[in-house]
Parts: structure tokens; C-alpha cells; sequence
């Protein structure tokens, strides 16, 4: 009996296709839209957050605290002091300007870094050396993006000459490398921008102040004990400057304040998440309702020539399983391969994450969802008398 | 010849939204014997087709005794009813009541499957019961390809697919024609000579005349039962347009 029923079920799934369709739809939408959702916001914020968490954490950063504007810059004294401890300090300086090439222009953030401490990772091409610096040659690694920004997709940037323009004083600089891209939106080598050597910068930017730093990027070597390092920069800075004068900070701290945000970030994904899973299980509770409910006439005929309930029961939840399995599983897929798309389309996002735990959890609420709703009316109709059933409008 | 449906006192009522309370039956008594050819008649609203529906088990009695052949019907559970419209009855409905995507076949075979028996049984038996009734050649249609009377042939072959001893028809012939009507009715002479018990609702003098007896049916009781003179015999030639 149950084989004939599971045949009744797929017949009657078979011979409605329109009907089987829609509803196989409302699940395929439920559960699309649930594993999208909530899988988009762990992917959103691993995008922002997660190239920081990779890589960035052996960084400290010392700045002029940004309430005391008058607080002066960071010499070569200073960093003369800092060598002494096991780490690198990046001399460094930013200005912002205008590539250009061909008929292209772009706004570009340029930083001018010392070869020696520059840890920029080049993605082709490569690095400027110490000569490079000692000569303050114009030659320039530009960022992924700005790469993309100037250079039609079929030129090769490499050795080509773009002119930068600072404070209206225009030079040529050649390209002589392209900066890895890691990801996150954070990260570094996003946006549009180049590194040149110090010298180079002190010599294209009309308002550099050599030899004075508005922040100093430290390297540390990855096993080193980062807080260690952090109380003996202090103090070292504490000797030379007023106190109050400066912050020391670590990717990681810097993370911290970004926690609070990623954490709102967060459960407001979760929301979202929670209202479409709720949403998505009222969509297929609907259509699962309607087109059971009107099955009601259908119902009382088979109850008329001899069904008895159980047997009606069964095929209205094979029916149901059938439709809400096969529509969860297309539902999944759908969701993955537009996760697949969107990561794929959006530039700060490169990871999909798709979690076993949120697919289940769609899975199993829009099934069960499926079943309860496609049940529930049939042992409605199927409790009535034949022939109420059979009245039923 | 023995008893085949004894009612005693039936009553139903019925609740309208509102609460206003209608009595369809209103303790009404009728015997049938067994082999009987009947027509049920009275005004709209007398209650004859409830009282059909409750003969057939399709609802039951909201007071007094019904016995389908010694049994009284309201001990029965309603998988038990099941089994009892399965196997001894045949109900033909007015408005025919087929599934609509499914089949002639399909249709034909569906109370035979909720009986138990194999498919190739079912096929072959639905098949006998199509080719009695004329549509040998219209097995795979679906209902909104078939005209009404071909559509009242697919319901009365499902009804006897079964071989029920009860046949209990709501108006069989009131939406076709009476060249069509016609040959049901000689459908129905036909499975009367067989022996089996058929009662039929039914609202044409000249219909009912087709029957033994015409059972008359006003407000809720039986009236009167007459026995009908000069009978009218139908013969079913199979060609039905």
C-alpha cells in the first residue's frame, strides 16, 4: 500500500505541474533566500574584517593622537631610538594627487616609503630597490586597483610612464610593479593608489617635510611578543616626548574597535537572517496551505470511494516531502552558485563561506515547514465527512 | 428476500452559520429489501439526497438507527465506513465528481486501489467496467475531454469497478439529455437484472417510471412508496453521443 501511495503521491504531483511547480517555488525561494542571507552577512563580514584578522596582527602603529593637533610629528630620531628593538619601522609619508595615463585620470593616494622598510608584496613586477632610493628614481607600484582604474584591460602597465600631479606640479613616474592584493575591505592594496620611493616623494611633493613622520608602521616579526613590544615603545617614546603625545597601537587593537561595529554588523545579519527564515517558512506555509485547502473536494472523493484517513494522510506527506526535499536541495544549490556569483562580482568580498549549520538550519525549517503546513489541512479534509469535503468551496 | 437497508428514526440536522438549525431528515424510516429498484423523489429540499448520502455512508445520521445489512452503521469507526463505501457500495454523483487530471482509467481504478488490489487487477478490472459502460475507446482521456455523458459513464464505471451490491445514484441523468438519459437508465435496468440494490434520486416523473418503486420523499419523511405500473424498460445499446 505504501509503494501505491508513494505512486498516487507522484502522480498527483505529476498530473498538477503547475500547481507541483509553485509550490516547489515558494520552498526553492524559502530556502534560497534564508542560506543567501545569512550566508552573504558571514561572507560580508569576513570581507571587511578578515584580511585584518590574517595578516595584520604583528603591526604596531604609532600615531599623534588625533585630539592633540599640535602635537608634532615623529623624527628620524625617533625612529633612530625604536631600532634598538626587533622591529622594523616603515618611514613613510602620504600625500593624495592624480594619475594619469593616455586619456585616463585618476585620484590615487600615494605613499612615499623608505626601500629598505617598505614590506610591500608585489604581485608582478617588481619591488624598487635601495638604488632606486638612493637616486630618488620615479618609478612606482601601483595597487591592483589603480592598475585596473588607468590601464585599459588588454595594456600591460608595466614600464609604461603615467604622469602624477601634486600641488600642480606634474611628474612622470614609470611602473614598475603591481602591489598583492589581500583581501578585506580594510586590507591592504585596496583602493586606488602608488608606492614611490622616500626620496622620490620628498622631491615630487612640494609640501613634504623631510624627515618627519605623521605615523610610524612597525613591523614585528610574527613569534614576537606583541604587548611586550608595545610597553617598550612606549616607554622608549614616553623618554623623548611629552607624555600624551603619541599612541601606541596593534592591528589587533585597532581590530578591537572595528569588533563593535562587525558585531552590529553581525547581528543585524542575524536578523535579517531570522526574518527570512520566517519569512521564507510563511511563504511555503502559505502555498502549502492553499494548495492542500483546495484539495479538499479531492479529499472527500478519495475518502467517498474507500480511502481511510491514513492512507490519505501518507500521500499528502509523500507529497509534501517530495516537493519540499526537492525544492530544498534546488533551493541550496541556487543559493550557492549566487554566493559563487556575488563573490565572484563584488571586489572586496573573495571568500565564499557557506556554512553547513545555516544550510541545515533553512533546509530543515522550510521541510518541516513544508510538511506540517501540507499535512496539517489534509487531516482537516480528511477528518471531515465524505460528503463535507466534497461540498467544500 | 432479505433486508438490505433499514433506517429508524433518521434525523439530520443541520447548524447554519448563524446558528439557525435546519432539519434535513426529520426521523424518517424506510426499508429496502435486497435486489430492489428504486426512485427517491420529492420537492427541493425534502432532504432526498441527504437521506441518499447517509444510505451511502457519506455522512452520517444525526439521530436514530441506520443498518446496512444488519449492521448498524454508527458503531462503525470511520476507517470501518471506509471499508464499507469501498466494498459495498457504489455511489454515482450528479456532478460526476471525477479527478480532473487524472484519467478515465485512472479514475475507474482509483476505489480499487484503496480496496487493495494489485495493479494489473486494477488495470484490467477498470478496464472491464469502461468497456461495459461503452467507453472501451476513451480509457486515457481526461474528464474535460470527455461530454457529460461520457463523463456520468467514467462515474458509473468507477461505481461498479468494485462490483458493489449497492448502487446509490444522486440524479444520474439530471444534466444530460434524454436521448443520453435514456441509455443510463438502461445501464441501470441492465445491473438491476443482475441483482443488485439501486437506489436513485431523482426529481422526472418520467425517470423514476423506470423503477419498481418510486419512494416519496416531503420534509425530512418518507411520504408515501408507490409501486410503479406500466414500467418503462431502458435498453442500453452503447451508443451514447
Amino acid at each position: 500500500m505504501f509503494l501505491e501511495n508513494v505512486r498516487t503521491a507522484l502522480n498527483a504531483l505529476f498530473s498538477n505541474r503547475m500547481r507541483s511547480l509553485l509550490t516547489l517555488l515558494g520552498v526553492v525561494i524559502g530556502v534560497f533566500a534564508v542560506t543567501t542571507t545569512i550566508s552573504m552577512g558571514a561572507i560580508a563580514t569576513a570581507g571587511i574584517t578578515g584580511e585584518l584578522e590574517d595578516f595584520g596582527s604583528q603591526k604596531i602603529i604609532v600615531f599623534t593622537p588625533r585630539d592633540k593637533p599640535l602635537a608634532p610629528n615623529f623624527s628620524d630620531d625617533d625612529i633612530e631610538a625604536l631600532s634598538r628593538l626587533p622591529l622594523i619601522v616603515q618611514k613613510t609619508q602620504d600625500a593624495a594627487g592624480f594619475a594619469k595615463y593616455d586619456d585616463k585620470e585618476i585620484q590615487i593616494s600615494l605613499s612615499g616609503t623608505s626601500a629598505d622598510t617598505a614590506d610591500t608584496k608585489i604581485a608582478s613586477g617588481r619591488m624598487y630597490n635601495n638604488q632606486d632610493e638612493v637616486y630618488a628614481s620615479n618609478v612606482i607600484v601601483l595597487t591592483q586597483d589603480a592598475v585596473n582604474n588607468l590601464f585599459d584591460k588588454d595594456v600591460d602597465p608595466l614600464g609604461k610612464e603615467i604622469s602624477l600631479t601634486i600641488a600642480n606640479s606634474r611628474t612622470s613616474f614609470t611602473v614598475i610593479g603591481i602591489e598583492e592584493k589581500s583581501g578585506g575591505l580594510l586590507g591592504v592594496g585596496t583602493g586606488d593608489g602608488g608606492t614611490i620611493p622616500l626620496s622620490s616623494f620628498y622631491s615630487v611633493v612640494p609640501y613634504a617635510k623631510k624627515g618627519e613622520y605623521g605615523y610610524l608602521p612597525m613591523q614585528v616579526d610574527l613569534d614576537a611578543n606583541v604587548d611586550d613590544l608595545v610597553a617598550q615603545v612606549k616607554s622608549i617614546l614616553e623618554r623623548r616626548r611629552e607624555k600624551d603625545s603619541f599612541s601606541v597601537n596593534t592591528i589587533k587593537g585597532i581590530l578591537d574597535t572595528f569588533g563593535t561595529i562587525t558585531k552590529i554588523l553581525q547581528t543585524i545579519l542575524g536578523g535579517i537572517g531570522a526574518v527570512s527564515l520566517l519569512v521564507g517558512g510563511i511563504g511555503i506555509l502559505n502555498i502549502m496551505l492553499v494548495s492542500v485547502t483546495e484539495r479538499t473536494r479531492e479529499i472527500g472523493l478519495r475518502k467517498a470511494l474507500g480511502a481511510k484517513k491514513n492512507v490519505i494522510m501518507q500521500q499528502f506527506m509523500i507529497e509534501a516531502i517530495v516537493l519540499t526535499v526537492i525544492g530544498g536541495i534546488i533551493g541550496v544549490i541556487v543559493s550557492i552558485a549566487s554566493l559563487y556569483l556575488i563573490v565572484a562580482v563584488v571586489p572586496f568580498l573573495d571568500k565564499v563561506i557557506i556554512s553547513p549549520m545555516v544550510i541545515l538550519m533553512a533546509f530543515g525549517v522550510s521541510v518541516v515547514t513544508g510538511i506540517v503546513f501540507g499535512v496539517w489541512p489534509a487531516s482537516r479534509a480528511a477528518s471531515l465527512s465524505p460528503i463535507e469535503a466534497l461540498r467544500f468551496e | 428476500m432479505s433486508t438490505v437497508i433499514e433506517a429508524k428514526g433518521i434525523k439530520k440536522i443541520y447548524t447554519l452559520e448563524g446558528g439557525l438549525k435546519v432539519h434535513a431528515l426529520n426521523g424518517l424510516d424506510l426499508v429496502v429489501e435486497n435486489g430492489q429498484y428504486a426512485a427517491i423523489m420529492g420537492p427541493s429540499g425534502s432532504g432526498k439526497s441527504t437521506l441518499l448520502q447517509i444510505l451511502g455512508c457519506l455522512d452520517t445520521p444525526s439521530e436514530g438507527s441506520y443498518k446496512l445489512a444488519g449492521q448498524e452503521v454508527a458503531d462503525l469507526t470511520e476507517d470501518e465506513l471506509s471499508g464499507i463505501r469501498n466494498q459495498r457500495i457504489g455511489f454515482i454523483f450528479q456532478a460526476y465528481n471525477l479527478l480532473g487530471r487524472s484519467t478515465a482509467l485512472q479514475n475507474v481504478a482509483l476505489p480499487l486501489m484503496y480496496r487493495g488490489t494489485k495493479a494489473k487487477e486494477r488495470t484490467r478490472l477498470a478496464k472491464e467496467a469502461l468497456e461495459r459502460v461503452g467507453l472501451a475507446d476513451r480509457m486515457g482521456h481526461q474528464p474535460n475531454q470527455l461530454s457529460g455523458g461520457q463523463k456520468q459513464r467514467v462515474a458509473i464505471a468507477r461505481a461498479l469497478a468494485t462490483d458493489p451490491d449497492i448502487l446509490l445514484a444522486d440524479e444520474p441523468t439530471g444534466n444530460l439529455d434524454s436521448k443520453t438519459g435514456d441509455e443510463i437508465l438502461g445501464l441501470f435496468q441492465e445491473l438491476h437484472e443482475e441483482g443488485r440494490t439501486i437506489l436513485m434520486v431523482t426529481h422526472e416523473e418520467e425517470v423514476a417510471t423506470h423503477c419498481q418503486k418510486i419512494i416519496r420523499i416531503r420534509d425530512g419523511v418518507v411520504e408515501r412508496i408507490e409501486e410503479v405500473k406500466d414500467r418503462q424498460m431502458a435498453v442500453f445499446t452503447g451508443d451514447i453521443p
